[in-house]
């Protein structure tokens, strides 16, 4: 339990680790409105090139970063393919005849009675004998439930075919979570938690206008960030202890494995709420007023190399919207 | 010169239940109490009542001359400073530098400052190599040590352990009754609250609570060998003492080994 993360900051050193976390926060949001903005296949690929090469000279481990996206994969699989299989704008690309002709619906309901389906059936699969007979049982459920359910009725003559925009905008699609979510992880890789904080602190500040407290807000995450590791070893130690009255934390059936969590959870329940009262006693007692103005230790320190990043980030934004102005989307 | 008095304080969380009954102290500055008692008899409450996390239900609590009430709170606690029992419950940084500052950000103090007084603190109590040092990294009287310091850090005058030493080994029990000592030497006022009776004899005056009544008050070497007094309220004599009374019941008169026990009680 001990070597738990908090965040996925991994220790390094290079500029982008020296770097204010405030220009870091605010370049990641330009890039980001950059991605959107961004069309055409080259122009993507020369995105992916820079941070690539932003990747190399941070010194940051590429296999990490890629392992960030992986939880990204079906997200993305499902978006092409929803592209692929619906979006019937411009012109046709290939057509893959068929021989019977299916008419399958969809329409929110189609769509909502297959994942009810789904669902039904990933709850029951493990008191079902043959699971895998089960799972092409429910596959064949499903498209009949497209064809035979007809509640709103928009696709296919049978023939499947393929158009330009849904393979363009599939692609655009794909690239651009890719860039974005490679972007916010190298953000997190390098910046400590404590000083993601401090960033977003100062970053959100304006915030105070519409009367919400960034840094009672700040306050907070940092006492959660301070006390994860503390209740880590706390529930580690309930566990041990109700393990030693014959709890069994790594099987069982589902009504056990609630049994199990209420055993952990109740405890931690109440050791959380006597370390807050006497933690809110200590921090009074050290003169916290919330809401009252306090200095500050940490200050974070704007220098040259903050405006000439975000300025960088600028002209990226700002090459982006002229080539999509200029229409130079290839 | 009085730097506490307390006038006729009395206290209850739930009203048919009285925690303080009609408490009269005056602490000297300089001074350094103990305030002894059984569980439950109301040492943590008076030291919470002393700092203003509880507000009196009568009577009066002067501090530096000056009357806790709800406007005088906030200077109060700048002259009084608290360490509690559980270290990890009052470790408020992600850091031992983070924590150290803590007060020192509620005060307002220019971070220049900040940055030299957390050096002259940590050093003081030997944590200076551990700045940088995540709580779970520390051992409890580590963590007591860096609490020390951050009162220290504030410049208060006043500073309460309430059953400090309570949850450490030996060795880090020893080490902040050194400490206490120190502080106390430079002209600190302490406030502790134990059942360890050694903790007890290092001080000038022992109080001694039972159910919220102030059963006796005299100077530690007078308290220490009131046998009475201490059986009333759960107490257990130290070892020398005991071995003392032995002498006197079996009427073994030896003024040499006496006033060697005497002594052995009285440097724990
Ligand atoms: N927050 C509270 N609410 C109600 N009763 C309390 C509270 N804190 C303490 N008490 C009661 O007040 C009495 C004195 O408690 P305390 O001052 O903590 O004693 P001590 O520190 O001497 O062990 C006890 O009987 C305790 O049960
Ligand atoms: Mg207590």
């Amino acid at each position: 339990m001990k070597n738990i993360v908090i965040g996925r900051f991994i220790p390094g050193n290079s500029f982008l680790y020296k770097m204010d976390p405030r220009t870091k926060i605010i370049a990641l949001i330009i890039l980001m409105i950059s991605a959107f903005v961004l069309r055409g296949f080259m122009n993507m690929f020369i995105a992916l090139g820079l941070i690539l090469l932003l990747l190399l000279l941070g010194r940051i481990n590429i296999i990490r970063v890629i392992r960030g996206l992986k939880p990204l994969m079906f997200l993305l699989l499902f978006t092409f393919t929803f592209q692929i299989l619906f979006n019937e704008t411009g012109p046709v690309l290939i057509v893959f005849e068929q021989e019977a002709s299916w008419t399958l619906h969809y329409s929110w309901l189609n769509i909502l009675a297959v994942v009810g389906v789904v669902f039904f059936w990933f709850f029951t699969r493990r008191f079902v004998r043959f699971r895998l007979l089960y799972l092409v049982a429910t596959l064949v459920g499903s498209i009949a439930l497209l064809i035979n359910l007809q509640l709103g009725y928009v696709f296919n003559t049978g023939d499947l075919t393929i158009h330009q925009n849904a393979v363009e905008t599939g692609f655009f699609i794909m690239m651009r979570l890719i860039i974005i979510v490679t972007l916010s992880t190298i953000l997190t890789l390098t910046t400590k938690p404590t000083d993601l904080n401090l960033g977003l602190e100062s970053v959100l500040k304006p915030l105070k206008y519409i009367r919400i407290n960034t840094e009672e807000m700040a306050m907070i995450i940092a006492i959660a960030l301070r006390y994860i590791p503390t209740l880590l070893d706390e529930a580690n130690k309930i566990m041990l202890a109700q393990a030693s009255r014959g709890v069994d934390f790594s099987e069982g059936k589902m009504k056990d494995k609630v049994m199990q969590i209420v055993s952990l959870l109740v405890p931690m329940f109440i050791i959380s709420f006597k370390r807050s009262d006497e933690l809110a006693n200590a921090m009074e007692a050290r003169c916290f007023v919330p809401g009252n103005p306090r200095t500050r230790l940490h200050q974070l320190a704007w220098t040259y190399a903050d405006t000439i990043t975000i300025i960088i980030s600028l002209m990226a934004l700002a090459s982006v919207i002229t080539l999509r102005v200029v229409g130079i989307n290839v | 010169m009085n730097i506490i008095e307390i006038e006729n304080l009395s206290f209850y969380y739930q009203a048919d239940k009285p925690v303080l009954k009609d408490i009269n102290l005056t602490i000297k500055k300089g001074e350094w109490l103990t305030i002894l008692g059984h569980n439950g008899s109301g040492k943590s409450t008076l030291a919470k009542l002393l700092i203003g996390l509880l507000r009196a239900k009568s009577g009066t609590i002067r501090i530096d001359n000056e009357e806790l009430n709800q406007n005088t709170v906030q200077s109060i606690r700048r002259k009084i400073g608290i360490v509690f029992q559980n270290p990890d419950n009052q470790f408020v940084g992600v850091t031992v530098r983070d924590d150290i500052a803590f007060g020192l950000e509620n005060l307002s103090i220019p971070r220049e400052e900040m940055i030299e007084r957390i050096e002259t603190y940590a050093q003081k109590v030997s944590m200076s190599e551990f700045l940088n040092k995540e709580p779970h990294a520390l051992s409890g009287g580590q963590k007591q040590r860096v609490a020390i310091a951050g009162i220290l850090a504030m410049h208060t005058d006043i500073i309460i352990f309430d059953e400090s030493t309570s949850m450490l080994d030996p060795k880090g029990r020893r080490m902040i009754l050194d400490y206490m000592k120190t502080l106390n030497d430079e002209g600190v006022t302490i406030i502790t609250i134990t059942h360890d009776m050694k903790e007890a004899v290092l001080s000038d005056r022992i109080l001694v609570l039972k159910n919220g009544e102030v059963l006796k008050m005299d100077t530690a070497a007078n308290v220490l060998k009131d046998k009475i007094t201490l059986e009333k309220s759960n107490l257990e004599l130290l070892l020398p003492l005991k071995v003392i009374n032995r002498l006197e019941e079996k009427n073994i008169k030896n003024e040499e080994l006496r006033s060697y026990l005497w002594q052995l009680s009285l440097t724990g």
